[in-house]
Formats: structure tokens, C-alpha cells, sequence
């Protein structure tokens, strides 16, 4: 299985200046500082759950951006509603990147509940309308364009492997630090 | 004019530009009016942790954001009021349903009702409960004002009554 790093690596390869990233809490959000992104990001560091929405009401309000939002397993658990909200509102400039390792990474490593949850099942069943499965980052960037161009919600579903003793990098910025530079 | 569309009529002038809401009868009410208006684009969501994210992302994205809730969907609100709304000082406006209070005639909304106002005090969210006899459209343009001003959360409590 694909380790986070490289999977985000080629992400904000593809990402352009009109973008808008919108990532969870945890590795994601700790690791980005670290990357040059050439979109503006708005990065979490509490609220689980909270990136598909913040993302989606962005992308309400700005239809000329495409916003990607970064949301992890647990996070989504905690909140699958959310998928009924964004096929309901139905933006053409969302994708989510669903990021699937099993575990509550930033606490600890605990794992989820153990359910074989279906994600890109559940995600088509609440009726997101294009949805994949990522197994690896070859597939990401011949995936990613594809959302970006569907015109309509996109979820990629990408198998992340969990490494117990990956070093990554603390909260490098504080909250404020990053609604300050968030400018759209 | 009713009272909802004097509501929505605040909420423009004030110039929110989207409104997300799970509803109940009084805000299901609220939101009809809502979709009446060309400037404010209604967002049905399906739990209210949602609403306030989404008001946030279009506040955050330039617009200006509200969330039109019942109380009950409130007290769902306390983690993301303080891990997002507080925490990165963004501005969000609430209309929320005062259920339970004694102006509700249905009596299994009066505990939602006894702890709303202790709630929001405890939570340190600024609030007002609406006063019909006065200009409700300018309640809910300073309640708007507010938030933008303090960049956090400012909640309007509404009854019923209100809407008519």
C-alpha cells in the first residue's frame, strides 16, 4: 500500500493557483507546510469532520475555484451525512480526496471500528455522482484530472498504508497564522 | 410583510449571500422565504455540524455566510463552535429556533428550552432573542454586523411568533 507522503506529493503536483486546498486535521495538515502548494490552503488542526463541508460551502461561493477537500476515514465516519449534503447541492468544482488507512492516525493510531466499510460504496449510495478507488499514486494523477473535468461532486477513495513509526512533521502553524493567509 | 420575510430582508441587507439549515416547522418556515430571495442561495443540509462548516467556507471564500438551525441542532454545535468558528475567528451568524421557551406550545420541546440561553452563556456565544414588536430586519443586520465585526459566532433566537 501507498504511503501518505508521496500521495500528497503528487497531489499538490497537480494542484494549480486557481485551486483551493482544504485539508483535515492531522498528517495531512502537518505535512503541508513543509510542500509548496500552488493553491491557497486552509488547513485544520481540531474539528474532525469539518473539510468536506468547509470545502463545499467555498465551493458555493466561489464556482470560478476548484476546491478540493482532504477528509481521513475517521473523520468521514463520524460524519457520512455529509456526502447526502454534497451530491444534494451538487457543486461541479468539489473533489474530495478520501484518505483511507483504518486508523485515528493523529491520536495515537488507534483503529477505526472495525467495519469493512465500503467507502466508494457508501459514497455512491449517498449519491455522489463520480467516484473511484486510488490504489496508488500512479492512479491518483490519472484519477485527479478525471474528477477535476466530471462537472459534477468527485470523491477519490485512496488506499493509504499506516505506518505506526512514520515521522511526521508537528503543527508548524498556528490557527490564525493560516485564516491570515488564506485569501480567495 | 410577514415576519420571515422581513428576516430574510435583514439577512440581505446585511448582505449574507448563503444560508445552510436543517430544518424543524419554524425554520422550515424561515427557509421558504429564503428561497424567495435572488441574493442568498439556501443550502439544505443534513446535520447541523454541517451548516456551520459551509457558512464558514462561503465566509471564508468572500461571501458571508448564516446557519438557520433549531436549538437542539445548537447544543450538536459546541466541538466545531470552538475547534472552527472560534478557534480560526471566522464570522458566523445563527438563526435558531427558540424551542421550549414559553411562547412553544409543544411540550416536548421544553427541555431543549430550559438549557438554551444557560447553554449559550456558558459557551460565551453572543445572542439575542428576537423582538418582534421592534425592527426584526435590523435585529438580524446587526446580529450579521456583529459577527463580521468580532469575527465569531452571534446568535438570534427566534420564535414562532416571530415569523407571522
Amino acid at each position: 500500500m501507498t504511503p501518505r507522503k508521496p500521495f500528497l506529493e503528487a497531489l499538490v503536483a497537480m494542484l494549480t493557483p486557481g485551486d483551493i486546498l482544504v485539508s483535515c486535521l492531522g498528517a495531512n495538515a502537518r505535512y503541508l507546510p513543509h510542500l509548496t502548494v500552488p493553491a491557497p490552503v486552509f488547513a485544520l488542526c481540531d474539528s474532525m469532520g469539518t473539510a468536506i463541508p468547509l470545502a463545499l460551502g467555498m465551493a458555493l461561493q466561489r464556482p470560478d475555484r476548484h476546491v478540493v477537500a482532504l477528509e481521513g476515514d475517521g473523520s468521514l465516519l463520524m460524519s457520512p451525512n455529509v456526502l447526502a449534503t454534497v451530491a444534494a447541492a451538487c457543486p461541479p468544482n468539489l473533489t474530495t480526496l478520501l484518505w483511507v488507512n483504518g486508523h485515528y492516525e493523529s491520536s495515537g493510531g488507534q483503529p477505526l471500528p472495525g467495519a469493512p466499510v465500503d467507502w466508494a460504496g457508501l459514497a455512491r449510495a449517498a449519491g455522489v455522482p463520480h467516484v473511484e478507488p486510488v490504489p496508488d499514486v500512479a492512479a491518483l494523477r490519472a484519477a485527479f484530472p478525471r474528477a477535476r473535468a466530471a462537472g459534477a461532486p468527485a470523491l477519490l477513495v485512496l488506499a493509504v498504508a499506516f505506518n505506526p513509526d512514520e515521522t511526521i512533521p508537528p503543527y508548524s502553524e498556528r490557527p490564525e497564522e493560516i485564516r491570515a493567509r488564506f485569501r480567495v | 410583510m410577514d415576519g420571515a420575510r422581513r428576516i430574510v430582508a435583514g439577512l440581505e441587507a446585511a448582505g449574507v449571500t448563503l444560508a445552510a439549515s436543517v430544518p424543524d416547522t419554524w425554520i422550515g418556515r424561515l427557509m421558504q422565504a429564503v428561497r424567495g430571495s435572488a441574493k442568498i442561495r439556501a443550502v439544505d443540509v443534513a446535520r447541523e455540524e454541517e451548516a456551520v462548516a459551509i457558512a464558514c467556507g462561503a465566509s471564508l471564500a468572500g461571501g458571508r455566510g448564516a446557519v438557520l438551525i433549531q436549538n437542539a441542532g445548537l447544543l450538536n454545535c459546541g466541538g466545531i463552535l470552538a475547534g472552527l468558528v472560534e478557534l480560526y475567528r471566522i464570522p458566523c451568524f445563527f438563526i435558531v429556533s427558540y424551542r421550549g421557551d414559553w411562547r412553544d406550545p409543544v411540550y416536548y420541546h421544553a427541555p431543549k428550552g430550559r438549557v438554551t440561553e444557560a447553554t449559550l452563556s456558558a459557551w460565551r456565544l453572543p445572542y439575542a432573542v428576537a423582538d418582534r414588536a421592534a425592527d426584526l430586519a435590523a435585529q438580524v443586520a446587526r446580529g450579521v454586523t456583529f459577527a463580521v465585526e468580532s469575527r465569531g459566532p452571534f446568535v438570534l433566537l427566534i420564535s414562532g411568533e416571530d415569523l407571522q
